[in-house]
């Protein structure tokens, strides 16, 4: 057995002792057999977000390609989470949840198939959470950012905005001396939330243009991008000073340039705060040498669909139907998101996911995500760490590929967000997903998004987000490569 | 060798497959030996000139596939340039590379490519090499005064060995400058430096004049006025520039300074994997014939197509050649 340690404060020495404990009285008791044993992976961890899919122990066991059960398992326990007097049966219980597979499990009702994170009901729970975003707001009787740590957006961030609006002119300054400035100064945003960003940073900028003389505000073309045509036009109200300045473009922020191809290499500074963080996602195990895919199946305990369908009147035999039903026209069995919203926040706080790990037999025809192949999988993983879990961050890694053409050769591209800066961070925490109010929230392999962007051309740095204390925010810069 | 009106040609490079990428890699990763790598670069010159015979190219070149890069394989071949060998862990990488002496007089063995080209192809051959002021933006210069003093000294060896190709049988080859784009403030000198590289070289001289092809995106914006006078005093038969990508505005500052150059007109955009239309073709020459008689135009790629996929750049070079044919038939020609 392998036992990992990643968190050393609460409740570690104490857990990590009642774990073994428990795993050899398990080996002695017969439920793990000698092979399982020497195999055995357990991790114990602090796990961040508080809220988030895991029980306080799940196991996940390993499959080949052809899915049959693999002498692998990892046994992950979280430190905050678990209880010492019910150590020995969680684990108990976990194993096996795992080795049941796909089995009907009668304390869990799955809500899905397993299958690839990214294609997960998840996913849909988080798009519907940004359609309904203004009834889940009424509900709690705050806006979503205040969610956030720190309460606000980091891309609010008054300095974080001067330092970047100087820089900016900067910039823009260096250009016209070459003569190169262009006749369009075009920004843009992805994500743009109430606007509230982009007022301040075309406010700075205009006062910083008049300080200095430099008369460019005139050339500046700000691109506000977001999917939802909602959101946009709100942000339409906040930055109504600089109207004339702004554009307004429905977004993917999967792929980018899909709606903006005219502005191929146009664009002098791409900016995104939190977006890559709440893209779909998938993970990859290394193990023994071999790449396994993280599987997942999202459900729901059988003990709160009985307490949550007995409050709103649901059997649990239509539980799953509603669910489903609820992602596909939204609150109208429940007769108005009155009642629909708080039967929306307790099922989202119940629902979990369990894990299986598939043998990756066949890589090169593995469907990976734009901007990533077999080739570039396995010469990034040259220098990493033998055994490890990592994000493939596909929806972050696709959407920063169809946006950086956009930049301009001597553009900027800026991205506010939680990163995992190396690959060996890896081992030694556990980095999503979580749940952040009604929507997800995923680490983002910066590493990763580093290695392939330097293929494509582009240098990219991580910097401290120097603005808030103790914030788990960086800032990712990228520009063309010289 | 006769070539027709608007004869058609690739600047330079052609798509680098992904195995190819991969096996240089593994080059310098010592998994392959140099004797290997090499049978695996005449494999591929080969299939890049088969290519372009079958797209129905008129002038060939060798698709640059030995190439690392637009400079490594000129600083490898400079005598006297010292370059550190770990420096690089992609194959597309730039050497760390330094002169630290006056360049000796040397081969740097260019013929040797050029004679396989020509070996395999019965078209016009076109032989590319990287120009002194680019080389000088990227190799160190630890010991000329100057920038000029460094290009100019390469171009004095560059021209004993663009000589040899001539004398291999090169009549057309081809300098890459595309760092005029980015500091035009050098482009008094960098001309002279031009004109001391293809002194006495009997062959038709093009200058590739770009913003930048690195990673298949540009590395400057702007217009091509900066070129203008001063690039008129080029000893030079032809200017080749990108019009494909960035609009044929600057066409008007041929007719504007009376340019007495061939134009090398790129119709293709090569940072894109779009595949124009043998009429979008059409388009772009038609534009250009308003402002130069088509004996004096060739029709080009806006720049290598070295970061294209293969099938992207083959169906582009067809759509170049189809458009060319229908211009000529409009011409009579």
């Amino acid at each position: 057995m392998i036992l990992k340690l990643n968190h050393l404060k609460v409740k570690a020495a104490a857990t990590t002792q009642g774990v073994i404990e428990a795993v050899y009285a398990l080996v002695e008791g017969g439920q793990i057999d000698q092979g399982q044993f020497a195999r055995l992976q357990v991790e114990l961890d602090w796990i961040q977000y508080k809220s988030n899919f895991r029980e306080a122990v799940i196991a996940t066991q390993g499959y080949n390609a052809f899915g049959q059960p693999a002498p692998i398992m990892d046994i992950h326990v979280d430190t905050r989470q678990v209880v010492p007097a019910t150590l020995r049966a969680d684990l108990l219980r976990a194993i096996h949840y795992a080795q049941a597979g796909e089995e009907e499990n009668a304390c869990r009702l799955p809500l899905e198939e397993f299958q690839s994170l990214r294609s997960s009901i998840v996913w849909k729970f988080n798009r519907f959470f940004w359609r309904h975003l203004l009834a889940w707001e009424a509900a709690t009787g705050q806006g979503y950012d205040k969610a956030l740590p720190g309460g606000s957006s980091d891309g609010h961030n008054p300095l974080a905005i001067a330092e970047d609006v100087a820089e900016f002119l900067d910039l823009l300054c260096a250009l016209r001396s070459k003569n190169q400035l262009p006749v369009e100064v075009n920004l843009l945003e992805i994500g743009v939330g109430n606007g509230s960003r982009c007022a301040q940073w075309l406010d700075q900028f205009h006062e910083l243009d008049q300080q200095r003389g430099t008369g460019l505000y005139p050339h500046v073309c700000f691109y506000m991008g977001d999917y939802s045509e909602d959101t946009l036009n709100k942000a339409r109200l906040t930055v109504a000073k600089h109207i004339d300045h702004c554009r307004f473009v429905q977004v993917d922020a999967i792929n980018p340039i899909k709606s903006l191809a005219h502005l191929r290499h146009k664009i002098l500074q791409v900016h995104l705060t939190n977006v890559y963080d709440n893209l779909p996602d998938e993970e990859v195990v290394r193990r023994d040498g071999k790449l396994y895919f993280v599987q997942v199946r999202a459900y729901v305990p059988t003990a709160a669909v009985n307490s949550i369908g007995g409050k709103y009147g649901i059997r649990p035999e239509l539980f799953r139907d509603r669910v489903h039903n609820m992602l596909e026209t939204g609150f109208d069995s429940f007769g108005g998101a009155q009642h629909g919203v708080p039967f929306w926040q307790e099922l989202w706080a119940a629902m979990r996911l369990e894990e299986r790990l598939v043998q990756l037999e066949d890589l090169p025809e593995f469907p990976f995500p734009d901007g990533l192949d077999a080739g570039r999988l396995e010469d990034i993983l040259h220098d990493a760490p033998t055994d490890f879990r990592f994000h493939l961050s596909s929806g972050a890694l696709e959407s920063f590929i169809h946006t950086l053409p956009l930049l301009h050769p001597r553009g900027y591209m800026q991205v506010f967000d939680i990163f995992v800066t190396d690959l060996a961070q890896y081992r030694t925490g556990f980095f999503g997903p979580g749940k952040l109010d009604g929507s997800l929230l995923n680490w983002v392999n910066g590493a990763l998004l580093k290695e392939v962007a330097q293929r494509e051309g582009y240098d990219v740095h991580f910097r401290p987000f120097k603005y808030r204390a103790n914030t788990h925010t960086s800032i990712l810069y990228t520009t063309r490569r010289e | 060798m006769t070539l027709p009106i608007l004869p058609t040609a690739i600047v330079g490079s052609y798509a680098m497959p992904g195995w190819l990428e991969r096996l240089k890699t593994d080059y310098f990763a010592r998994r392959i030996s140099r004797h290997d790598l090499d049978e695996i670069y005449d494999a591929a010159v080969k299939a890049a000139i088969k290519d372009q015979e079958t797209a129905g190219l008129d002038v060939i070149t060798d698709g640059e596939l030995r190439r690392d890069n637009m400079v490594d394989y000129f600083a490898e071949r400079l005598p006297g340039v010292q370059i550190d060998r770990t420096s690089k862990k992609f194959y597309y990488d730039f050497y760390d590379s330094a002169v630290v002496g006056k360049l000796p007089m040397a081969s740097m063995g260019l013929v040797q490519d050029f004679t396989f080209l020509n070996t395999f192809t019965d078209r016009v051959p076109k032989f590319c090499v990287t120009g002194p002021h680019c080389l000088t933006k990227r190799i160190r210069n630890q010991f000329y005064p100057s920038e000029e003093a460094f290009a100019t000294d390469i171009a004095r060896v560059m021209n004993m060995e663009l000589k040899a190709l001539v004398k291999a049988g090169a009549t057309v080859i081809q300098i890459d400058e595309p760092y005029y784009s980015g500091f035009p403030e050098d482009l008094a000198w960098g001309v002279n430096v031009i004109n001391t590289l293809v002194e006495g070289v009997d062959a038709r001289i093009a200058v590739h004049i770009c913003y930048g092809n690195r990673y298949g995106k540009p590395s400057w914006e702007g217009s091509y006025r900066y070129l203008f006078p001063t690039i008129l005093k080029a000893k030079v038969q032809q200017l080749t520039l990108e019009f494909a990508r960035r609009g044929g505005e600057d066409l008007d500052l041929f007719k504007e300074f009376n340019a007495p150059f061939e134009l090398g007109l790129g119709v293709i955009d090569v940072k894109n994997t779009d595949i124009e239309t043998p009429d979008m073709v059409a388009q772009h020459i038609r534009k250009a014939l308003e402002v130069m008689p088509a004996e004096r135009i060739h029709i080009l790629t806006d720049c290598g197509c070295f970061h294209l996929p293969r099938d992207v750049t083959f169906a582009k070079m067809k759509a170049m050649v189809e458009g060319a044919k229908i211009v000529r038939k409009e011409l009579g020609k």
